[in-house]
């Protein structure tokens, strides 16, 4: 078992499986989880979980019903925009990728027959044959390239431009096949186009309202704000859902949501508290599925500006956030301490052996006396809009007020914060979404000038790095530079990431085949195809 | 109607007749005035702090209401809780009901184009929506207790105006009003004099209901992001952040919720068994 | 008397021209107050200068923002309320079945919440003093002084989760029989009942009891009236003003004010569809919604202004 203890994954299910089949009682089982430090609530719906599973075979029929938590009037069909899991979740429905990422992470083809490169630069797609459209049409190399340039067209609203825009060539090879040209290489592509964003739409498509993919639910009533019911796609490729339709919407109050499951109105509530999680312990009938998958609130400090210029105050800050305390209290045990850098447990670049800065308030007061900021007030952004930021904002604030740092913290409205605070304010929150792979975050958020460099954070040597490990096609090569480059991001910037959270969704145990996956909760928000209605 | 002006008879207290329900709901006000005073000098435990290492935790001997979701003292944040709701509230009811109900009153004794205006004018205030509201004032002029105090003035201004308003007009045709015209008598002395004394009761009443809007909108307010900033909180902010306590019947939830009702019920309570004196003159 | 009724109603809808286009210039003002477009907050954290430029050319949002007012308000001159800027429907279509639902819920509301609060505000003055007022008294600020939100959940809770009588959801569209329609609604209906009624109790009772002490009303009962008559047939109608008011203010709240209900029960009416257009600075929708709050608003103080008028001869 992994060395954080709260983390509990799949594979720690799969082995209580195993045990279950090997004999072992409840007790012993119940045992080696409390050792391993789950909370006694949490362990025993995780048994009763792991026991249903055993005798689990797939049953065709039945409504689906499920609740995200937000939704509203700019909710959309159109993969290149979505922004929200609810967009999300539909467009896994009503669409398919080129590839998907499996549990382990790894890339498996979806409507790709085959990705294949010797430079990593140059890439060919083969596609399945026999796909078809909803409305019939055949997919062809033609929709694919539609799908893809897209999201370089400005005037589309991309949500991956920055991403997409390595992407400079374009060639049908034949009717099934494409051939992609990179800017440079980068041996990520077959786990780049498993992002959300780059679902296949037809070719020529401007109006998605209808949702007209080669998905798995034909989608028959689309409400933006209200909901999405889609049917099942009798021509899917892969051979049908379970559940003959799917209907989808958010209940953005939490409670509301567990209560509406706990009556029987809906299958899957999704991204529960996890203070909530005791509401489940000793009711039969519901299993709770966690994620830990690498999203995360962080805590930036800018070093373009005061005070985060001054090396000693993002030193005093690192060792003033107390990890433990963020995950024990904030997020109740469902998240991993983080070492300041993004990349996450559940990633296969994972640096384990890079530490945590330990908690250490006169560490902290030391440097903030060299930074000669000690009882001056300094102004801490945050916000709803990121997730737990401002539950951590006060638990940093009562351990500065300890040792005579005053922290002003300031709680600034959810609506607008992405525009108005975030990368903008010199301390602020903000919150990251579960990105496949490093080079990915990196680029986007450490690269000297990535679009969102959240502290600022600049080295000629790191963005060197970040190319080379790109080009590489040698594995252990890249591990190795990735390595490096964590700590190098751990020690340099001014990010803190004091934790990566987990996601928690609550089911009625009628729903089966949840399993849990790197891109997100929701199964990486592609569930409805999955799963299905026990009777 | 004579009210008694000699004090002497029956329950006498500083020269009012007074009862025990009145008396009782002025208590509890007074207190929560002394509690919201001395409140840093008061609490056990520091507001910010986590002391307990579970959440939404039982009354117990060192936590005398519990913990909250994230572990810290409930007793603590209702004391230091009773500054912000106590003191926004009074000052934003005050303002919003004193200025209502003078507009009110004058738009009533004036008429004419005055009264037209300022209705029209105060229609369309209401009709903007609070979050929109609070979002702009945010926005322009940024989160601070004065803001959200005028914020809310604003938004419940035009509800006392109309109020007040719909009994003045009422007043206003009596015949000592016409009697007060034609001796000469100026505006301000028709409002003071005349029409106030006859509408007050319900004035009054109007207010105590006004004071539980603003009680229980504040807490809105500070989500949005305009006013209480953490890691203070006003009560209907601890009942919010704390509402996931509801199903396990938490006292982080049940406290906040009490303390906002013994208010509220008092402040009305109170107003409702004011002496008649005060509460129901009417013309000599 | 029917001569002067239709002149005011005239007159106020004249004014009430004047009014919504007050409003509709205060809700722009505001607006533009706000920071960020609909193309940064669509974009959220990808929005990058290029991007939000690319977007903004797309969505035609590169005209000053005053222009596109003015176009909207020619437009609702020819029955065209524009379309939504953050998913290119025609606001007519998303307005439509919500504003459908708010006036159900509303309807059903105001049905059962004003002869409810009138019966005990009045009663309650009646027997002004007694145990009986003192209780409805306490009850009705205990009521409303729990926060909206916390009431709705336990009535959920109670009701749905340990009880299993109604739906913790209201869906519309899924209502076939009448006894369906009571599940749907029994709880959003019994929430918002409890936030109006109070005011309407409250200002019943004071405005009854203010003439209950008028010089006239305490003579007739001296001389032997009985109580309930003189309620009913003197003081009921000089205070008929003040309570249509407190009436027409509590109901206005059932329009723009009932987002959380609208949130718990995930009942699809437009409070929600404001607070989003809010949040996405979708100005033809946020315009539209603002125009339905403030028609409805004063249609129920037009209506309240021409009881009052009716009710006090000396105003006709």
């Amino acid at each position: 078992m992994s060395d954080t203890t709260t983390n509990w994954s799949r594979s720690d299910d799969a082995m209580i499986e195993r045990s279950i089949r090997g004999g072992a009682s409840r007790r012993e089982l119940l045992k080696l989880m409390l050792v391993n430090g789950m909370a006694m609530a949490a362990a025993s719906t995780v048994l009763g979980r792991a026991s249903q599973a055993v005798a689990a075979t797939p049953v065709k029929g039945g409504a689906l019903k499920a609740a995200g938590w937000s939704s509203s009037t700019a909710d959309t069909l159109d993969p290149a925009k979505a922004s929200l899991s609810t967009d999300y979740v539909r467009c896994c429905s009503f669409y398919n990728r080129l590839t998907f990422l499996d549990q382990a992470g790894v890339p498996q083809m979806e409507l790709a027959e085959s990705i294949e490169s010797s430079d990593a630069q140059t890439w060919t797609i083969k596609l399945k044959k026999g796909v078809t459209f909803h409305n019939g049409k055949d997919l062809t190399s033609d929709d694919v390239i539609y799908s893809l340039k897209r999201h370089l067209d400005k005037a589309t609203g991309s949500k991956v431009a920055a991403i997409a825009v390595q992407m400079t060539g374009f060639k049908a090879v034949d009717k099934n096949t494409v051939e992609i040209t990179l800017a440079s290489p980068n041996a990520d592509l077959p786990t780049i186009l498993s992002m959300h964003h780059f679902m296949i739409v037809a070719d020529g498509t401007t109006d998605f309202s209808s949702g007209n993919g080669t998905g798995a639910f034909k989608c028959k009533q689309f409400e933006p704000g209200v909901r999405s019911i889609g049917v099942r796609n009798p021509n899917y490729f892969k051979g049908g859902p379970n559940v003959d339709s799917f209907e989808f919407f958010a209940i953005q109050d939490e409670n509301a949501r567990i209560n509406a499951l706990l009556s029987g109105d809906i299958h899957l509530a999704a991204a529960i508290n996890p203070r909530s999680v005791r509401l489940f312990d000793g009711v039969n009938g519901f299993a709770l599925s966690k994620t830990t998958s690498g999203n995360y609130t962080d805590l930036n400090i800018r070093m373009d500006m005061a005070p985060g210029n001054n090396r000693d105050f993002v030193e005093g800050m690192k060792y003033l956030v107390n990890r433990e305390q963020i995950v024990k209290s904030a997020l109740r045990g469902f998240g991993v301490v983080g070492n300041d850098q993004p990349v996450s447990p559940a990633n296969f670049y994972h640096n384990a052996a890079l530490k945590p800065k330990a908690f250490d308030p006169e560490k902290a007061k030391f440097h903030f006396q060299k930074a000669g900021v000690l009882g001056q007030p300094i102004e801490v952004i945050t916000s709803d809009a990121a997730n737990s930021a401002i539950d951590m904002a006060v638990i940093v604030q009562a351990t500065a007020a300890q040792i005579g740092m005053k922290l002003d913290v300031k709680r600034v409205p959810s609506d607008g914060y992405w525009s108005n605070y975030w990368l903008k304010a010199p301390i602020h929150f903000g919150n990251v979404n579960p990105r496949p792979t490093p080079d990915i975050l990196f680029s986007l958020l450490y690269k000297s000038d990535a679009p969102w460099n959240e502290s600022r954070y600049t080295s000629e040597k790191f963005d060197k790095m970040l190319a080379e490990a790109r080009a590489s096609l040698d594995q252990a090569k890249r591990r190795e530079i990735y390595n490096e480059m964590q700590i190098m991001v751990s020690e340099e910037a001014g990010t803190i990431i004091p934790a990566y959270i987990s996601n928690v969704d609550a089911v009625t145990e009628k729903l089966k085949g949840l399993e849990p996956n790197p891109l997100g909760g929701m199964m990486g928000y592609a569930f409805a195809e999955y799963v299905w209605l026990a009777t | 109607m004579t009210t008694s002006t000699s004090s002497g008879r029956r329950g006498i207290r500083l020269g009012y007749r007074a009862n025990l329900v009145g008396i009782s709901a002025l208590g509890v006000i007074l207190l929560w005035v002394v509690v919201a005073l001395f409140a840093p000098h008061m609490i056990p435990h520091s507001v910010g702090e986590i002391v307990d290492t579970d959440y939404f935790g039982p009354v117990s001997r060192d936590l005398w209401l519990g913990s909250d979701y994230l572990g810290r003292d409930i007793f603590s944040r209702i004391l230091m809780g009773a500054r912000y709701t106590l003191g926004i509230s009074l000052a934003a009811v005050s303002i919003a009901c004193f200025s209502g109900v003078a507009l009110g009153m004058t738009a009533a004794v004036a008429g004419g184009w005055l009264d037209t205006m300022l209705s029209r004018f105060l229609d369309a205030l209401n009709s903007i929506p609070s979050k929109l509201f609070g979002l702009v004032v945010v926005a322009a002029v940024g989160s601070s207790i004065p803001a959200l105090i005028a914020t809310l003035s604003v938004i419940y201004t035009p509800g006392a105006y109309r109020f007040a308003r719909a009994l003045a007009v009422n007043v206003n045709t009596m015949d000592f009003m016409v009697v007060a015209r034609i001796r000469g008598e100026k505006l301000p002395y028709l409002i003071a004099s005349e029409i106030l004394p006859n509408i007050l009761g319900p004035v009054l009443a109007d207010l105590g209901l006004r004071f539980v809007f603003v009680v229980l909108l504040l807490s809105g307010l500070s989500f949005l992001g305009l006013g209480v900033q953490p890691p203070y909180a006003d009560w209907g902010a601890l009942v919010r952040e704390n509402i996931g306590g509801l199903p396990f019947a938490a006292p982080a939830v049940l406290f906040p919720s009490l303390a906002i009702a013994s208010l509220t019920i008092s402040v009305n309570l109170l107003i409702d068994n004011l002496p008649r004196r005060i509460r129901d003159r009417s013309p000599e | 008397m029917r001569r002067q009724i239709s002149s005011l109603v005239m007159r106020r809808l004249l004014i009430a021209l004047i009014t919504l286009l007050i409003v509709s210039i205060a809700v722009f003002s505001a607006t533009a107050l706000l920071p960020g477009d609909t193309a940064t907050i669509l974009l959220g954290q990808s929005a990058t200068p290029e991007a939000v430029e690319g977007l903004r050319k797309a969505m035609h949002l590169n005209d000053p923002a005053i222009i596109r007012f003015l176009k909207w308000i020619a437009g609702i001159f020819q029955g065209d309320f524009g379309t939504s800027y953050a998913n290119n429907v025609p606001i007519a279509n998303l307005i439509h079945g919500r504003l459908a639902n708010t006036m159900k819920l509303a309807g059903l509301t105001a049905a059962i919440a004003v002869p409810f609060a009138l019966t005990l505000g009045i009663t309650a003055a009646m027997w002004r003093g007694t145990l009986y007022d003192r209780i409805v008294t306490v009850a009705t600020i205990g009521i409303i002084s729990v926060p909206e939100f916390m009431i709705a959940t336990l009535a959920v809770l109670l009701f749905a989760v340990y009880l299993k009588w109604l739906p913790a959801l209201s869906f519309t569209n899924e209502t076939k029989s009448f006894y369906d329609l009571m599940r749907t609604y029994a709880m959003p209906v019994m929430t918002l009942t409890f936030g109006v009624s109070a005011q309407m109790i409250r200002m019943t009772r004071a405005a009854v009891v203010e003439t209950l002490n008028t010089p006239y009303v305490e003579m007739a009962l001296l001389k032997g009236a009985s109580r309930p008559r003189m309620v009913l047939r003197h003081a009921l109608p000089n205070a008929l003003g003040p309570i249509v008011n407190a009436v027409a203010l509590s109901l206005s709240y059932l329009l723009g004010g009932v987002i959380i209900v609208e949130t718990i029960f995930n009942y699809p009416g437009i409070a929600k569809l404001m607070v989003d257009a809010v949040s996405t600075r979708d100005l033809p929708l946020i315009q539209t919604c603002a125009m339905i709050f403030c028609l409805g608003y004063l249609a129920l103080i037009t209506a309240a202004d021409i009881v009052a008028v009716l009710s006090n001869p000396r105003l006709r």
